[in-house]
């Protein structure tokens, strides 16, 4: 076997090294358009420890590193190697929740703890940490916060990366630290608990916002190891409420007053495409997609702690007060699907990704904005759709309000059945067209996956070359999944025909 | 009044010791922001090195942190820009500084010729989006200018604890930001959205969504964010570029949108809305304390959070602010007041208490949360302490926390006024501090010295993050900057709490940032290199020496030599 | 009194920079949240109140010498008591006005003024010598045909003090000979002594001699002819009739009672000897001015020492008055104004205590005439915002200086052009019959 694998082995267990072809089929692509490309390994490590020393070998051997931490399909396109002779670096046997804590209302989880797994946990102790839509049963909450996933409450959004807190990294240079509070402590998760820290604050340490340069990274910059999440307190009274729309439009004002009142848990958006995708994928759900609404609009209600059901009821009664003023009724239920499955869907996770199951693929464009800009996207959407062959009524859309309603999440979801010969290619078009002309209405690609960041740092040539010094600092030997974001691909000759040896 | 403690000297003596910079770039100044905007004059110069704390720091105790060698006005970012570049040209340190309160807004270094940027021409709110809640501003908006702009539009805004006299662009891009607002409205550090950062090679940086052409409304990324090296806990405090403008997120405002005051100075007062409810709570031990903090935090109400009125004394607050609302009284009133029985009850009662406002978003809420508020307070045995809810001071209280403009009360007993301790963390673990914190007062101030008001002089947020888990006390210790010794010993009185702290285990407070000010830059990196994990301060020297090559910022951005490690 | 008995408040000023503003609790607009005119004009912080603090402590430290800009700093500035009002807010220890007023008298003993003071300070001493232009009898030249009294010869009610400006500025003549008449239409005798200025301009020059001798000679008449109260308009004078007799040498023990004329006349209202029947549909916006609003509290003479309570806490012995605003003559005028049918008050956002200076105050109108103007200009713009028609005064000096800003607002199309402007009492005149309307 070649030397390097050995060495790979010794530093995480032969058992978790792999380099077959069965085993990198995974890794190789996934269900952006980004192109494939088979890793040369992937190693599993267990621990803080063994990452480092991963790490610590690649510097050495420049070999370009990709972390992931969910199982499954991935969608953006980060997690597939961008350069020959990666190593899929996969923290899923680091799943350890390594301490829950009431009180503080903090989690501390390894990379790969997953969405139930990390739910059932806190439940036990009446709390859950705010979730993305619908995550699948194998996702990372490490890595859905990592990469600024939004979460369904918008009150509870103070900034855009909660609820991560503090986190300890293993930097692409090899170094360790703890970002957040956690980095004035010693570095030491149980001293620090011995102390009565609890890793809250993700702020500093110092003048830096370390763990800011950590999200929306891809991973090219380190690698989270444990992070530390904020907690909300399990509602003991809950109910939706739905607000129906023929337009779009007719909603925007009515969300931006509900975010601005902090009114509700759950805020979000759908159009009919969306909703009828995302409820039918699910197990024993029925749907009748024509009766949706055109675009529903779902609030819900949490009554937490002293008085919980008074709680949700004054809610209620201020929401359909507040809905009146906008024109709107609030309704406990929509046409065309049974308020218990959205409640479902909204608390819950899918085995497998949900927007594989009408079409078998999807192509996803997704950014940020302010509100009232949401529905000329929209237009955008259905007209390069349009252009494109496509049916502009099969453009899923998901709205989430963040950061408390002041930016929102936008996302547009194309299914699209691959296996038919030209189709996946047409659809890379597609979705390189829409991402084109939104970046040019001003939608903000702040994430920018794939084929995005070109464009995206194009624009912002200083935010490019800030990230260069700040990648030359972090990750001086470029090794960490490089080609992704702004990001060269060094790859030392040498090293790279030893692998292939 | 005492006698003069200057150490004796002359214009001349003083200016030879005082970096100067050449007349061609002094020239090169008048030509980038007009002669009417840059000055060198002695006084001038002086009026900038003069600072609250220098004489706690500077070599014999000198009122003045070091002299700039020019102040300079700029009117606009192209102006900043011209100037920091002739700063690398000539060697020199930038250092602005908004309003400029507190010592580190001045040159740090005898040593350096300093620029002195005094933002004040920067005064526009560039723009206030409503539906989108933020504003953008430049750094000499001030946090009352900008709220009384908001609250018409029920829109309000997180006034850091220092006050609503404070540059909204300070707080947010070069400094903390976190004050009684901070629970429900956020942190200027979680509010901040997209920034124009001048770096100190000259480029302008603007981050999130704003770098993008896309607008101010996103502070993250593209990618990871290129904010996270403006800010961390702290920001740079003037000594990593200059920050010209920058958007804030602002909060849902529940009172009257028409700002009336009543009341005749300097206690006025400002009628509580029906929606709203503003009562001073008092709970029985530290133990109730920390339990009424948790519950306020999971039931999630309240609005503005803090422990603000014991600021003047455990003992003598009831007294100073039974004082501070009769306009005919005066400090000279306050031994007669607090020896009036009802007054020493009301000292007991006030022992262990703390402002809390509750805003509703209609009568139905409110009622909700009072209803809460109530159980919380049957549960943890604490009360609503009656005289200071009573309808007088119950709206001095509702204009001192939404305005935030009395914050100068810090200096009320003489003039000089020290915030030590304020570690932060969980409301058990602050608790862990306070009665030495309270002892350590107490012992310092028996020589007389120091103010003694009774040891617990502690103030502080009810949540320094936004949601709650967090919260810090300060104590505030009053000197007097005229008196020699009184100086000295608040001076002993921040060692001592270093001190103090590290005997229970429990890392250094505020006081021992103000303490770094004074010291050399071995002693500085000694402490730095001394944080359990000082890779952080590393890798700031390594940001530094990417945006920063011609060493324009000084050492309010601190950082670690390279391969410096403790003991040497 | 020296200017090292300030050297302490320099010491304790913290830089909170609370001088350059009006109170934050009244701030309501972005615009008119300023309340310093001399660091808005100086823009160094330098020219704000904790600024001039320390620019004399520089001096007083040795640090650095006088030079022209810091001439510039001690006198560009009205002496308005903004700084006074911020300060004081928070804080017992700190004298500002007191500070920056004895600023000017140590450069003034350094003979260091700006050179626009020199032929001030020699017409007054030329006035005070006798062999001024205008003798004290072309003083009284306004008050001709009225009927007062000689207060040497007879008993009166009151003796009116016109000042300088009401004596001398035609424009002003038929406001002043109104007031007088408002007076007599009350019923009372009204004397008028032949006399100088009142030392006014002297002291906030801060020639303290010569506004000595003005104030010891106005005493001695006043004291000879057994003056029970003292009616002025102008608030200057009023001003230092309060603040500085008391103080001279040789000042009586019981001073007279110093009424400015439209606190007076509220009294006269309240009496009913005045009866305002004549509507005044008119929308007005008042401006309080300084020297009568919040320099114009109720004052008392300490003298005493500091002394520490509770260790370090700074207090006084004998207690040490406050005077921080809170007690300044601002409801007189409002309800002289509530007590004229149709007349309606807007106010504006800086008002009372907080009111924006007119620019004429601390000799700015005679030595810094532009710096004075621009000054008007703010406030002026600032009377216009509240779309009231006319601005309001009860001040020779105030009305001066705004009726000239809003003739250059009227030339320029500016804020406040075609803004009336008018004294109290002319609208009181106007109800009660016996005033025309200025044209």
């Amino acid at each position: 076997m070649n030397h390097m694998i050995e060495e790979l082995a010794a530093l995480v267990g032969r058992d978790n090294v792999a380099a077959d072809p069965a085993s990198l089929e995974a890794y190789a692509q996934d269900e952006s358009f980004v192109p494939r490309l088979t890793p040369w390994a992937v190693a599993r490590p267990g621990s803080a420890e063994e990452v480092q020393r991963v790490v610590a070998w690649a510097n050495e051997t420049a070999t370009p590193l990709v972390p992931v931490s969910s199982g499954g399909q991935h969608f953006h396109g980060d997690t597939v190697p961008s350069t020959p002779g990666a190593v899929m670096l996969d923290l899923r046997r680091m799943d350890k929740i390594l301490r829950v804590d009431r009180r503080n209302r903090m989690a501390v989880i390894e990379p790969g703890v997953t969405y139930p797994q990390l739910q059932a946990a806190l439940a036990a102790e009446g709390m859950r940490v705010t979730p993305p839509l619908l995550p699948r049963a194998d996702k990372s909450v490490v890595a859905s916060l990592l990469e600024r996933q939004p979460t369904l409450i918008p009150r509870y959004n103070f900034h855009l990366p909660e609820p991560l807190r503090s986190c300890g990294v293993v930097w692409g240079n090899g170094e360790t630290m703890f970002t957040g509070e956690a980095g004035t402590g010693p570095e030491s998760l149980e001293a620090q608990w011995q102390a009565g820290g609890v890793q809250a604050d993700p702020k500093g340490p110092a003048q830096t916002d370390f763990f800011r340069l950590l999200t929306g990274a891809q991973g090219t910059m380190g690698v989270v190891t444990w992070a530390a999440v904020k907690c909300e307190l399990l509602p003991a009274a809950h109910e939706y409420l739905f607000a129906a729309a023929a337009e779009l439009d007719e909603l925007v004002d009515f969300t931006y007053r509900l975010d601005r009142l902090r009114l509700g848990d759950e805020v979000l958006i759908f159009n009919d495409s969306y909703l009828a995708r995302l409820l039918a994928s699910r197990d024993g759900v029925t749907v009748d997609p024509d009766a949706l609404p055109a675009w529903t609009l779902v609030l819900g209600l949490g009554g937490r702690e002293y008085f919980a059901a008074e709680r949700v009821a004054v809610q209620k009664k201020d929401s359909e007060v507040l809905a009146g003023e906008f024109g709107l009724t609030l309704q406990s239920s929509i046409a065309g699907a049974a308020t218990a499955d959205i409640a479902a869907a909204l608390a819950g996770c899918c085995k497998t990704p949900w927007k594989l199951a009408a079409e078998g693929a999807c192509a996803d464009v997704l950014f940020v904005t302010t509100l009232e800009e949401a529905p000329a996207f929209t237009e955008i959407a259905h007209i390069v759709a349009d252009g494109h062959g496509y049916a502009a009524e099969d453009v899923g859309v998901y709205i989430q309000p963040q950061h408390q309603g002041v930016t929102h999440h936008v996302e547009f979801s194309l299914p699209y059945d691959a296996s038919v010969a030209g189709t996946r290619e047409d659809m890379s078009d597609l979705s390189d067209d829409l991402a084109a002309n939104l970046m040019a209405a001003g939608a903000y690609f702040s994430r920018p996956y794939g084929p995005w960041a070109q464009p995206v740092y194009n624009r912002d040539a200083a935010a490019r070359d800030a990230l260069r010094k700040i990648k030359a600092i972090f990750d001086p030997a470029g090794i960490m999944n490089p080609g992704k974001l702004c990001f060269g691909a060094p790859v030392a000759p040498r090293a790279l025909a030893e692998k292939e040896a | 009044m005492s006698p003069s403690y200057a150490k004796p000297t002359t214009p001349a003596e003083t200016a030879a010791h005082s970096p100067q910079i050449p007349d061609d770039a002094y020239q090169a100044l008048e030509d980038i922001v007009g002669a009417e905007n840059v000055s060198r004059d002695a006084a001038v110069l002086d009026t900038y090195a003069f600072q609250w704390l220098a004489e706690l720091v500077r070599p014999d105790q000198s009122h003045y942190m070091a002299r700039p060698a020019a102040v300079v006005l700029p009117g606009s970012t192209e102006e900043v820009q011209a100037i920091v570049r002739l700063a690398n040209k000539y060697g020199l340190k930038v250092k602005p500084h908004g309003t400029g309160w507190y010592h580190w807004s001045g040159p740090i270094k005898d040593s350096d010729a300093t620029l002195q940027l005094d933002m004040r021409r920067m005064n526009a709110i560039v723009e206030i989006d409503e539906q989108n809640m933020y504003a953008v501003v430049e750094p000499y908006v001030i946090a009352a200018q900008l709220q009384a702009e908001i609250l018409p539009l029920g829109l309000n805004l997180n006034i850091p604890g220092v006050g609503c006299s404070s540059s909204i662009v300070a707080s947010a891009c070069a400094y903390h930001g976190a004050g009684p607002d901070t629970y429900y409205m956020g942190g200027n550090a979680e509010n901040v959205l997209g920034m124009e950062w001048v770096t100190p090679e000259g480029e302008i940086v603007r981050t999130g969504s704003l770098g993008s052409g896309d607008g101010w409304f996103c502070s993250e990324g593209p990618g990871p964010s290129v904010r996270g090296i403006c800010r961390g806990t702290l920001g740079s405090r003037g000594g990593l570029g200059v920050y010209t403008r920058c958007a804030v997120k602002l909060a849902p405002h529940f009172g009257q949108t028409e700002w009336n005051v009543e009341g005749t100075l300097p206690a006025y007062r400002l009628p509580i809305h029906e929606n709203l409810r503003v009562y001073t709570l008092a709970v029985p031990d530290w133990d109730a304390w920390a339990e009424i903090y948790y519950r306020i935090y999971d039931n999630e109400i309240g609005y503005i959070f803090h422990r603000q009125f014991n600021l003047a004394g455990a003992d003598l607050a009831a007294a100073f602010w039974l004082m501070y609302n009769d306009a005919s009284k005066t400090l000279s009133d306050v031994p007669e007041l607090a020896a009036d029985p009802e007054i020493i009850a009301l000292t007991e009662e006030l022992r262990i208490s703390f402002q809390l406002i509750l805003a509703g978003r209609s009568n139905d809420d409110i009622e909700l949360q009072d209803k809460i508020l109530d159980a919380i307070l049957e549960e943890v045995g604490g009360h609503k302490v009656e005289r200071f809810c009573e309808r007088d001071m119950a709206e001095f209280t509702n204009v001192y926390l939404q305005r935030l403009g009395h914050k100068h009360i810090n200096f009320v007993w003489a003039g000089g006024y020290i915030g030590s301790w304020m570690q932060f963390g969980t409301p058990d673990w602050v608790k862990g501090y306070i009665p030495t914190a309270a002892a350590g007062l107490e012992r310092d101030a028996a020589g007389g010295k120091l103010v003694q008001c009774g040891g617990d002089a502690m103030m502080g947020s009810g949540s320094g993050i936004p949601l709650g888990g967090a919260t810090g006390l300060e104590q505030f210790v009053s000197y007097d900057p005229d008196d020699y010794d009184s100086t000295v010993a608040g001076i002993k009185h921040m060692e001592d709490a270093v001190g103090d702290a590290a005997a229970i285990s429990y890392p250094p407070g505020k006081e021992f940032l103000y303490l770094q000010i004074g010291w050399t830059d071995e002693q500085i990196w000694d402490a730095l290199a001394h944080a359990k994990q000082p890779q952080a301060f590393h890798y700031q020297r390594k940001i530094k020496e990417a945006f920063d090559p011609n060493n324009v910022g000084d050492r309010m951005y601190p950082t670690l030599p390279e391969g410096y490690t403790a003991g040497e | 009194m020296a200017l090292t008995d300030y050297r302490a408040d320099a010491m304790r000023c913290t830089r909170c920079s609370y001088c350059k503003w009006i109170p934050f609790d009244l701030v309501k607009s972005h615009q008119f949240a300023k309340g310093c005119p001399s660091i808005e004009a100086g823009k160094f912080h330098a020219y704000s109140a904790g600024g001039k603090l320390v620019t004399a402590l520089s001096l007083m430290d040795g640090r650095s010498e006088v030079t022209d800009q810091v001439v510039d700093i001690a006198f560009k500035c009205q002496l308005c008591g903004n700084c006074d009002v911020a300060c004081k807010l928070c804080r017992y220890d700190m004298e500002p006005i007191l500070a920056l007023r004895e600023f000017r008298a140590h450069l003034v003993e350094m003979d260091r003024v700006p050179e626009s003071y020199r032929p001030l300070i020699e017409r007054t001493r030329a006035a005070l010598a006798g062999k001024g232009p205008k003798t004290p009898a072309d003083r009284n030249a306004w008050a001709e045909g009225l009927g007062l009294k000689d207060p040497t010869a007879e008993p009166v009610d009151v003796v009116f003090y016109a000042g300088c400006k009401y004596s001398l500025e035609e424009t002003l003549r038929e406001t002043v000979r109104t007031q007088v008449r408002l007076l007599q239409l009350a019923g009372l005798t009204v004397g008028l002594f032949e006399n100088g200025c009142c030392g006014g301009l002297a002291d906030k020059l801060g020639y303290r001699d010569e506004a000595a001798e003005a104030g010891q000679r106005m005493l001695k008449q006043w004291a000879a002819a057994g003056v029970k109260t003292v009616v002025t308009s102008c608030a200057d004078c009023r001003h230092v009739f309060t603040r500085v007799y008391p103080q001279l040498e040789g000042a009586p023990e019981a001073m007279p009672q110093i009424l400015h004329t439209v606190e007076c006349v509220d009294q006269l209202i309240r009496d009913e000897r005045l009866e305002l029947a004549t509507p005044v549909p008119m929308a007005v916006t008042y401006h309080d001015p300084c020297n009568l609003g919040r320099q114009g509290e109720p004052y008392t003479q300490w003298e005493g020492v500091e002394k520490k309570i509770y260790g370090q806490a700074v207090v006084y012995d004998p207690p040490r008055p406050r005077h921080n605003g809170a007690y300044g003559v601002y409801q007189a005028p409002r309800d002289v104004l509530a007590a004229i049918p149709g007349v309606q008050l807007v106010e504006m956002e800086r008002s009372r205590e907080a009111a924006w200076c007119c620019g004429a105050g601390g000799a700015c109108r005679e030595a810094f005439p532009e710096y004075s103007a621009a000054t008007a200009a703010e406030r002026v713009e600032e009377a216009a915002s509240t779309g009231a028609e006319a601005l309001v005064t009860a001040c020779s000096r105030c009305e001066l200086n705004f009726t000239e800003a809003v003739a250059a607002d009227t030339a320029s199309g500016g804020p406040g052009a075609d803004l009336k402007v008018h004294d109290v009492l002319e609208l009181v005149a106007l109800s009660a019959g016996i005033g025309k309307e200025r044209s």
